[in-house]
């Protein structure tokens, strides 16, 4: 005796196809919306008016514009700045001495400074940041 | 004579509830991205060594234009750190996440003064970058 089979394959219904494509498309919307997001930290404690002008003098100094890095009055180019930066906080051994002052030229692109001072941060030095109106902020 | 009324029941397909279910999970989700400035239009610059980051409470950013939004909505930077101050509140020192999206083509006048307002209002700042991928050897 011959047994019949049952049919195996099922065609989905052809008017679910629209709310398929529907959840689909917010699918992979919210898969491109949540992608995680890369950077770097950096903690800023509050501005803080500059007032002692004396201190501030001591600090490692860091000039950037376009087409220079000035370390301690000294022209740099990119790739020797971090072997003077290193050189010059090796001496340094308190947290307060590891202060390094980085002045940048109003048209100091940002992919050179963000360069800088993640150069600053890798040598141990805490940034801190002067600018034109005079305000001092403290990068950890 | 009375004719008896067909009854008419409407009710929704059982089957049908993990599809609704669903629907709705990601309608919140899509909702709780209250932060969203996706419309602003702004490029990140590269660096290596780069770090995923925590989820921040606000997001400023410098678009190509080099007009300032904080989440998504343009502000002056003369305002920013009230209104940062305003979306941080209370939060202990170590979440109050501020990102800090500048376009790659911002120069220092464009974005030192706002990490000065961040700094002003106590943010923790993260700059946000894109990772820079090494050159293939030939």
């Amino acid at each position: 005796m011959k047994l019949k089979r049952g049919k195996l394959l099922v065609d989905p219904p052809a008017s679910a196809s629209s709310d398929i494509a529907f959840i689909l498309i917010i699918f992979f919307l919210v898969c491109a919306a949540v992608q995680p997001e890369t950077g770097i930290a950096q903690i800023l404690p509050k501005t803080e008016e500059k007032t002692e002008k004396q201190e501030q003098s001591k600090n490692i100094e860091v000039s950037i514009t376009p087409n220079s890095i000035i370390l301690n009055g000294s022209p740099l180019k990119l790739n020797e700045f971090p072997l003077k930066l290193n050189a010059a906080l090796s001496k340094k051994t308190r947290d307060e001495d590891r202060i390094v002052t980085v002045k940048s030229a109003p048209n100091t692109p940002y992919p050179l400074w963000i360069k800088i001072s993640q150069v600053i941060e890798q040598a141990g030095g805490i940034l801190t940041l002067e600018i034109e109106s005079d305000r001092i902020i403290n990068v950890e | 004579m009375k004719l008896p009324r067909k009854k008419l029941t409407a009710s929704v397909p059982s089957f049908a509830m993990g599809d609704i279910g669903f629907l709705l999970l990601i309608f919140f989700v899509i909702l709780a991205r209250a932060q969203d400035d996706s419309h602003v239009r702004w490029q990140p610059a590269k660096l290596k060594e780069v770090e995923m980051v925590a989820s921040p409470l606000a997001s400023v950013t410098i678009d190509t234009g080099f007009k300032n939004y904080l989440d998504g909505k343009e502000i002056s930077t003369d305002a920013l750190p009230a209104a940062l101050s305003q979306i941080l509140g209370d939060t202990p020192p170590g979440k109050r996440y501020v990102f800090l999206k500048v376009h790659k083509e911002a120069k220092a006048l464009h974005f030192e003064p706002i990490i000065a307002a961040i700094s002003e209002a106590g943010g923790d700042l993260v700059h946000i970058l894109e990772p820079e991928q090494p050159l293939l050897s030939q």
